[in-house]
């Protein structure tokens, strides 16, 4: 056992090295991606009734796809569609950044239903402005609650990015496939990868929990 | 007052409870005769309430011996529990049974009860505290003063040797705390014998026939509430009456 | 765009296939029923370990929900296939083998039991301590306090949430079709190597999904509105 890992594992560590790098820049291309989009449908959920609409039908739609259907949709029916993504890694990002988005779309737009309407109306009983109010009251808060939401959804991008290797990009899971396929030895090899991704998800989720639990202890948000 | 020569209703020896480092109870022994109603005074933190739940075993007792109707308490929790009624503060009905069935759910899984005769007993008991009418609504329904009541004839539907009262009334407002102890008072009357934890002096100078007053986890002071309220011996216990009268 | 969509979404080639896109959606029904039922009596088990008093028991419950909640499904389930089979044929010392679709219901079912028993945890904690002791006062036994008190209310408490991963569930049985699993997907894979026309068949597959899913969370949403008006959940 011992010796399969070193032959199939510590042998192979640069080609999953290699795949692990490429994991880690999918996840945070996609995740940066979804960040900007996320914030775009949130603005667009509050301008007015049609772009509401517009919005929610996108959070929805994201939200109840399977994130393989979509990194398939994307990468065979888009190009035809819109004339891109016009590599495999493309498609990749755009995938995981739309499934990222609708998430954090919902999660912005419960933290600001989640406000008292107190505390809107104590701002203007004190005479701010509306912009004063959202600069310095709410949106200080809502990032608050999305920043424990934020490093869990990391923790998300990373698990469902396991699913790009379908499309041929190189990543973690491509390259322990490969050697599996090579050498039919795939014991250490996938139980390394196995391990790899649970200890990378594992410590991002850990990380989220002690933000919130650090932020409930301080403000008594309930994140 | 002299002890009648029956055995007591419950007697405890010399019972002591610690967590951790800290000892709330340090050696209480007292003989609760049958029929007799003994209320328990005494400031927060004297170890009122942890005797109580001592007695049914909810807090495991760090040393000393508990005999109910002379029998001792060996290692049949669930028969001791079953035979000393416990009404709490906070109620504690259960939630998604209806009134009766919070009443008859301990005949009918613990005595095993077959459902008819259980359903006469529990509105036997609700009838009691007056709530026949409200027996198939759900807790949330109802006032807590309603909810204490329910409570009690859950307690008093195990038909047990002796009702331990926490605090029965802390936990509700001035006007509906007098049901509940009026409810109390017939079951005094009726000869029930009752253990009762509270802050309620005047319930404890008129419904009791003996007070005891805890202090650091030890019987300070015991007698009629006459002489407990009128004289007591202990300077501590002077100064605690005094302080719940300001 | 929208013409063109509207053009290419041609109704007839997926009424030509109606019947084998209908058996590969029986498929997933079949494997999400399945590992429902292994997830939900997993989760149960360590949901209630994972609120005991033993020390160890809860050492070993939490350990099994973090490694399963934080491993990714689809490597569960490449691992299912590929690792366990030779393991467990190690340790019988006799050749074992594990079809796709078993090894697809033990991945999702582990996975999603490490999801689920965080949901039973926080049911069995939001029961109030008192309810349990009302309980005891009474002489009621461990096992019908469990039974009759404890679980029933939490039951209601986790109802939504545990529905919620249900649904979950269900999305993640796309992912099956990558064993060689003959699911929804593969077929729409299959289909389109002869028809090459990717547009109408991923856009359909989506559409599918996305409908399933919309139509199981709203209905979700208002039976949970219902029983919180019920005082329920």
């Amino acid at each position: 056992m011992l010796d399969n890992f070193y032959r199939y594992v510590v042998l192979n560590a640069g080609l999953l090295g290699q795949g692990l790098l490429v994991t880690l820049q999918v996840c945070v291309q996609a995740f940066v991606l979804g960040v900007v989009l996320a914030i775009a449908v949130s603005l667009l959920r509050v301008t007015g009734r049609i772009p509401r609409a517009i919005g929610t039908a996108y959070v929805e739609f994201f939200r109840a796809t399977p994130v393989l259907v979509q990194l398939l949709w994307v990468n065979y029916v888009w190009p035809d569609l819109f004339g891109f993504p016009t590599t495999a890694m493309g498609a990749g990002v755009i995938a995981l950044a739309l499934q990222t988005s609708a998430y954090l779309a919902e999660t912005i737009r419960a933290g600001i239903e989640g406000l008292p309407r107190g505390q809107l109306e104590a701002g203007r009983a004190v005479g701010m402005s509306s912009l004063q109010i959202v600069r310095r009251i709410v949106a200080p808060q809502v990032a608050l609650v999305m920043a424990p939401a934020l490093i869990s959804q990391m923790a998300v991008v990373i698990k469902s990015s396991t699913l790009v290797s379908v499309i041929a990009i190189p990543d973690l899971m491509y390259a322990a496939l490969k050697i599996v396929n090579e050498w039919f030895e795939p014991i250490e090899v996938l139980t390394s990868t196995a391990f790899l991704y649970f200890l990378l998800i594992f410590l991002i989720s850990l990380a989220a929990n002690r933000i919130s639990d650090r932020f409930r202890a301080r403000f008594g948000l309930a994140v | 007052m002299t002890d009648p020569p029956a055995t007591p209703a419950l007697s405890v020896r010399n019972l002591h409870k610690s967590f951790g480092p800290l000892e709330v109870l340090r050696g209480i022994s007292l003989d609760i005769a049958q029929g007799a109603v003994v209320t328990l005074i005494g400031a927060s933190g004297s170890g009122k309430s942890t005797f109580l739940r001592c007695l049914n075993h909810l807090e495991q007792p760090t040393s000393g011996e508990i005999y109910v109707d002379g029998v001792p308490i060996t290692d049949d929790i669930a028969g001791l529990r079953a035979r000393l009624g416990m009404v709490f503060q906070q109620f504690n009905l259960w939630p998604h049974m209806t009134v009766l069935g919070n009443v008859i759910e301990a005949p009918l899984r613990v005595k095993r009860m077959p459902r008819p005769e259980a359903v006469a007993l529990g509105r036997r008991f609700l009838a009691k505290v007056n709530l026949l009418d409200k027996q198939d609504e759900y807790p949330a329904r109802l006032s807590g003063g309603q909810q204490q009541r329910v409570a009690i004839a859950r307690a008093l539907a195990m038909e047990p040797k002796v009702m331990l009262f926490d605090e029965a009334t802390s936990s509700l407002d001035p006007e509906l705390t007098n049901e509940v102890l009026a409810v109390m008072r017939d079951l005094a009357r009726d000869g029930t014998t009752m253990v009762v934890v509270t802050h309620e002096m005047a319930f404890a100078r008129e419904v009791s026939d003996r007070v005891v007053f805890l202090h650091m986890g030890q019987v300070e002071e015991d007698g009629p509430p006459a002489q407990v309220f009128g004289a007591p011996v202990s300077p501590r216990c002077r100064q605690f009456l005094s302080s719940v009268r300001a | 765009m929208f013409a063109r969509l509207g053009q290419s979404l041609d109704p007839a080639l997926f009424w030509d296939y109606r019947a084998t896109l209908l058996a590969g959606l029986v498929v997933n029904i079949g494997i999400f029923v399945a590992s429902a039922m292994l997830a939900s009596v997993l989760a149960v088990a360590i949901g209630v370990a994972r609120t005991s008093r033993n020390r160890l028991l809860r050492g070993v419950s939490t350990l099994y929900a973090e490694l399963f909640r934080n491993t990714p499904e689809y490597v569960l389930l490449v691992w299912a296939y590929y690792v366990l089979p030779l393991i467990l044929s190690r340790m019988l010392a006799h050749k074992l083998a594990i079809g796709p679709v078993p090894a697809a219901i033990l991945a999702l079912g582990f996975a999603y039991s490490g999801f689920m028993a965080e949901t039973v945890r926080a049911g069995l904690l939001a029961v109030p301590r008192g309810h349990r002791e009302a309980a005891l006062a009474l002489g009621i036994s461990h096992f019908d306090i469990l039974r009759r008190i404890v679980f029933p209310q939490a039951l209601r408490r986790m109802l939504p949430d545990a529905l919620n991963q249900y649904v979950s569930l269900f999305k993640a049985t796309s992912i099956v079709s990558l064993i060689s699993v003959e699911d929804i997907m593969y077929q729409v894979s299959m289909i389109n190597v002869e028809e090459m026309r990717p547009l109408p068949l991923y856009t359909g597959a989506a559409l599918l999904y996305c409908a399933i899913i919309i139509v199981a969370s709203q209905t979700i949403q208002a039976l949970t509105r219902n029983w919180h008006r019920r005082g329920w959940a």
